[in-house]
């Protein structure tokens, strides 16, 4: 049961990791721009403003289709969590965190 | 952007930028084309009766019936912005003592002229077609493919002979007869897609030339006793706007 409800709030959260973050920013802005000047120019070289909105739309409506569900292709430099600690959980040892990376500076 | 809810969001959010812009684009691009409007007005006839407001009404007033011959050529006021152009004549004339009161403007006449890229609306104007067009008149299919411009030309053309006016003129004192300096000139509003609403300009302005013609200088003739007139000479014209209320 539990595993369901893990997998169901997988495909609703649809969580990608960083890179795909990043990439999934940039293919937004670079698709809406895109049919934003496609749809401008087909508009204004065939004189019709209702193929500007079409044009507008349709592009708005793919850039939806490839940005928002958590396609493979966000998923593949997914993050590894840190091991677990071995000791007691509360435990604020500084042992436990050595060799862990803060702004570029070495914890230990 | 890690999860697909502030994806939706910020796909929107964007989209509704690049909308915002592409149309702000759309509504500069139409100072590129060129407007090259023209017109020919003339008054055909005018005639001042007395008449009443409304029918209980004790008061009597003067009014003018105008009738005139319009042939105009805004085609060029027709780019890819273009929704459709409300199109009016008005009837200027001089106040009583016109250095202190400015001269009185009356709407005669109007229609709108939809693009044909525009969705069919019962309100916009029908033109009147030719007596050989009869016979499509009285199909019931017509109602729809009748045009705001004659058969075969393309919307801005309006050609007519002897129209009558929508609106009989009535100055607030109750007395229009005998008033001298009076003039029946064309005006129009261009109504965009997306944009800025355009009055009729007379100046050039870069590409877009002011209008030519459509002015007529007359003067309101003497009161006529309404014996003398025949009531279908005073019949005005009613609008596609009578549609308002009743199922198109």
């Amino acid at each position: 049961m539990d595993q369901i409800l893990e997998q169901a709030r997988s495909i609703y959260e649809g969580e990608i990791d960083f890179q795909g973050q990043r990439l999934a920013e940039l293919l937004q802005n670079l698709l809406l721009s895109i049919s934003g000047v496609i749809a401008f120019l087909v508009g204004f070289t065939t004189q019709n403003i209702i193929h500007s909105l079409y044009i507008g739309l349709g592009g708005t409506a793919l850039t939806f289709l490839i940005v928002v569900p958590p396609w493979p292709w966000y998923n593949q430099k997914a993050e590894a969590f840190l091991p677990p600690k071995k000791h007691k959980a509360a435990s604020t040892d500084r042992r436990d965190l050595k060799g862990i990376d803060v702004q570029g500076l070495k914890l230990g | 952007m890690h999860s697909t809810l502030t994806r939706v969001q910020n796909v929107f959010g964007f989209f509704t930028s690049v909308a915002c812009a592409v149309a702000a684009v759309i509504a500069l691009s139409v100072v590129l084309s060129p407007q090259t409007p023209s017109a020919s007005l003339a008054l055909k006839n005018v005639q001042v009766v007395k008449g009443r407001p409304h029918y209980y009404s004790t008061k009597k007033e003067e009014y003018a019936h105008v009738r005139f011959d319009l042939d105009t050529d805004l085609t060029s006021l027709f780019n890819w912005n273009t929704k459709q152009i409300f199109m009016y004549i008005t009837a200027t004339y001089p106040s009583s003592s016109p250095s202190t009161i400015p001269p009185s403007e009356v709407v005669v006449w109007d229609a709108i002229i939809p693009s044909d890229y525009a969705p069919f609306h019962p309100n916009t104007y029908i033109h009147p077609t030719s007596k050989s067009m009869t016979k499509i008149k009285k199909n019931p299919k017509s109602k729809k493919t009748a045009k705001a411009y004659p058969h075969g030309k393309s919307p801005g053309i309006v050609k007519l002979n002897d129209q009558k006016p929508k609106y009989q003129v009535t100055d607030i004192s109750g007395k229009i007869a005998s008033r001298s300096n009076a003039t029946l000139s064309l005006h129009w509003n261009v109504q965009p897609w997306v944009g800025a609403l355009v009055w009729t300009n007379r100046k050039p302005y870069g590409r877009w030339q002011g209008l030519k013609g459509g002015l007529d200088k007359f003067a309101f003739p003497a009161l006529k006793s309404s014996e003398t007139i025949k009531k279908e000479d005073l019949r005005t014209e009613t609008g596609g706007e009578r549609n308002r209320g009743s199922p198109a």
